[in-house]
């Protein structure tokens, strides 16, 4: 989706007005905004140039205000494989020298998550625009450091939490937040793949470095790779955050080919003040149930991966046998449409479904590096809106730092085997976004 | 079950009545009849329907499909009469559409040979473990027509069956017009109309994608699921007959389609392809 589609649909949902107060980060994707910036370019560097730096390219070359300056990454194949793109681009092995480069305004940083928060707070400190991949940090202190160093330096600060800018999830908060499905009652959100989640690895020693995302010393596995993205959805949806959480993790599937030690099945339930549970479950060693996010409310259910809403109370579907009797007892004649595929019982239950908006994309999660549509796109044209201009959205980063905070605060549970609460000292201002 | 009846209209009153069978719903609507002869035969052919279903469920582990589902491979299973019977029409359905309405397409392999039936001693064999003959897209069709020879027969001249949307059978025509007109609905454009059929006597049947989407019907030749996004309609006297035909040919590659409803008179078949925003094509095939 280009630019011009995506304002295209956002203002064919009314976002115009109502979304801008409840969705304040994508005031950047107005057109008053595009103005704002009109001729002018930033000048992004990119730190950590594997897949998902990669991925980030492939949209900023598309981007007519953006020019990309620097890159930087200690795998010298990565970073040739950038330079590809960019053969004009200074290129460093060490981000620090990255930093020190003055003609860089905003960084892009796509690196394994236990540099994420140390990274971070070097730019920031060095002045630049940060845009940092998901999870934010590595530990719950580090995520309140970097919250903090932001808050207390003023700078720029995207976290990857694309959703934040997929339209469909934009339609369908807002909807939620109308109360169209009633009150939200349960959020379920689950998340399978059938892959080893390896990178091949040309030498032995690069194993660690490579394959980072496997080992407890870089990565929190399944909850800061993938759930990450999921749970803000119930944050999102009922504007509260969660009061506890409760999970079992372990490695029940892919233990024979190597030493990884994060789990590959996950369970964990988040449980919000008024009762509510929020669950995230993981496997990737099943594909079947692919990816899933919906939220169920008293009245129906939106389903956020492929935008359908489902209400409980379907209105009776006017039967044309009903209509023909009408016909007759009036002495008239018309058609009846009811014909067509047949009908199942098993699933007459299920409504069938609208969808929120059209020309919805659907992503299926299976892609580890990242996919077309997701809002991915547009989160970086934010960020580069914000390079130009210097403004930090609203609420945008308190909508990433939670959704990092709770991922490893489940991810600790699971290896406590408790039932754990976030401390009151990670809790920064968080304002709800209902439409009330 | 559920029953209505009204006599708004006292030159035409009508019963209205729908139960759950076959993994879907029937309804039928007729007229002429008073509100206890119209409940009375309501339920006689609640009854009948159960009986069918029964006999043809292979779902069912008591039904005697399943029996031979489960035995007839190491040995012949004597079935009864009208099983029998239903078990030769699935087999001249399966010659006379090359081979694309097959009972036991969910099981067999690409063009086997899957079940012999004796004749002469109402016998049924499987040719092998794992063979499974399901007659659910026969089952409907079959009901239908056995429905409306009994409300013929109880002198009845006008109503509608419909058997899950995808199966509709006429007697005579709509009280006050020439036909029963039966809107096709579009699959794209929820509530609005693809086609018109106009039904006097006679029974129309459509095969698709089901209404969740997903794609079910196998092409026996192949093994595979049908991925095609067109719906196809078939027309003509037999309830029975267009049920089979258009899941046949649904399944049949397009260009082979012509030549098998080339094979039976007055029948008639469309493919109808729903474009997104309401539009329709429509192809009468073999024409």
């Amino acid at each position: 989706m280009n630019r011009k589609e995506f304002l295209s649909d956002c203002g064919r949902m009314g976002f115009a007005g109502v979304a801008l107060s409840l969705f304040p980060w994508l005031e950047s994707c107005s057109e008053k905004a595009k103005q704002e910036v009109q001729g002018e370019k930033a000048r992004i560097g990119i730190i950590g140039t594997g897949s998902r730096g990669l991925f980030h390219i492939q949209h900023l070359i598309q981007m007519p205000n953006v020019e990309v300056v620097a890159l930087c990454d200690n795998y010298r194949p990565h970073l040739e494989d950038a330079l590809q793109y960019y053969p004009a681009a200074k290129s460093y092995d060490d981000y620090r020298r990255l930093l020190e480069d003055t003609n860089v305004q905003g960084v892009i940083i796509a690196t394994p998550l236990y540099l994420h928060a140390r990274m971070t707070m070097d730019a920031l400190r060095a002045g630049k625009r940060v845009f940092c991949e998901k999870s934010m940090a590595f530990t719950l202190d580090e995520a309140l450091e970097v919250y903090n160093l932001r808050k207390e330096l003023g700078g720029v600060l995207f976290i990857g939490q694309q959703r934040l800018f997929d339209p469909k999830y934009i339609k369908a908060m807002q909807m939620i937040h109308e109360g169209v499905i009633g009150e939200v009652v349960g959020v379920r959100n689950y998340w399978y793949r059938n892959n080893n989640w390896r990178r091949e690895v040309p030498s032995p020693e690069l194993e660690r470095h490579i394959n980072w995302r496997l080992y407890s010393d870089y990565s929190r596995g399944l909850m800061t790779e993938l759930a990450c993205h999921q749970l803000q959805n119930g944050s999102w949806a009922m504007g509260m955050l969660p009061e506890q959480v409760m999970g079992s993790g372990h490695l029940v599937h892919w233990t024979k080919d190597d030493e990884r030690d994060v789990y590959d099945c996950v369970s964990a339930i988040f449980t919000y003040p008024n009762g509510v549970n929020m669950t995230f479950e993981s496997i990737i060693s099943n594909k079947h149930f692919g990816m899933g996010e919906q939220i169920l409310g008293t009245k129906g259910t939106i389903d956020l991966v492929t935008g359908m809403h489902y209400t409980d109370e379907p209105a009776p579907k006017g039967s044309g046998m009903h209509q023909l009797v009408e016909q007759i007892e009036s002495g008239v004649m018309s058609n009846s449409v009811f014909a067509g595929t047949s009908w199942a019982a098993e699933t007459a239950l299920l409504a069938p479904g609208m969808p929120i908006m059209p020309n919805i994309k659907v992503v299926t999660g299976e892609s580890s590096v990242g996919a077309e549509a997701d809002g991915s796109k547009e989160l970086v044209e934010a960020f580069i809106h914000a390079v130009i201009t210097g403004k930090q959205p609203d609420k945008v980063l308190e909508e990433s730092y939670y959704a990092t905070q709770f991922a490893l605060l489940a991810d600790k549970a699971m290896h406590e085997n408790q039932i754990l609460r976030l401390d009151d000292k990670y809790r920064v201002p968080y304002t709800p976004l209902r439409n009330r | 079950m559920e029953f209505r009846f009204s006599d708004k209209n006292p030159l035409h009153p009508i019963s209205l009545f729908s139960f759950d069978a076959m993994h879907t719903r029937i309804e039928v609507l007729l007229t002429g009849l008073d509100e206890s002869a119209g409940r009375s035969l309501a339920e006689r052919v609640e009854q009948e329907c159960r009986q069918m279903e029964h006999r043809f469920n292979c779902h069912d582990p008591k039904s005697p499909l399943a029996v031979v589902n489960s035995i007839a491979a190491e040995r012949k299973v004597e079935v009864d009469d009208e099983l029998f019977m239903a078990l030769e029409l699935c087999e001249v359905f399966r010659r006379g559409t090359a081979g694309y309405f097959d009972i036991a397409t969910d099981s067999a392999r690409a063009g086997e040979r899957s079940y012999q039936l004796d004749a002469k001693a109402h016998t049924v064999s499987l040719s092998r473990e794992g063979i499974r003959l399901d007659m659910g897209g026969f089952a409907k069709g079959f009901a239908l027509e056995r429905i409306r020879k009994m409300l013929a027969e109880e002198g009845i001249e006008t109503a509608l069956m419909n058997f899950g949307n995808s199966s509709v059978a006429a007697l005579g025509h709509h009280p006050y017009g020439e036909w029963w007109a039966v809107g096709v609905e579009h699959t794209k454009v929820r509530g609005s109309m693809a086609y018109e059929v106009h039904l006097d006597g006679g029974a129309m049947s459509v095969s698709g994608r089901s209404t969740d989407g997903r794609y079910h019907i196998v092409n026996p030749t192949t093994g595979g699921t049908v991925a095609a996004e067109e719906l196809i309609l078939v027309e003509g006297r037999s309830a029975l007959v267009v049920e089979v035909l258009s899941t046949a040919l649904y399944a049949a590659p397009r260009a082979q389609r012509g030549a098998i409803i080339g094979q039976y008179d007055g029948y008639r078949a469309t493919e109808i392809y729903c474009r997104a925003g309401g539009g329709v094509e429509l192809r009468e095939i073999g024409k």
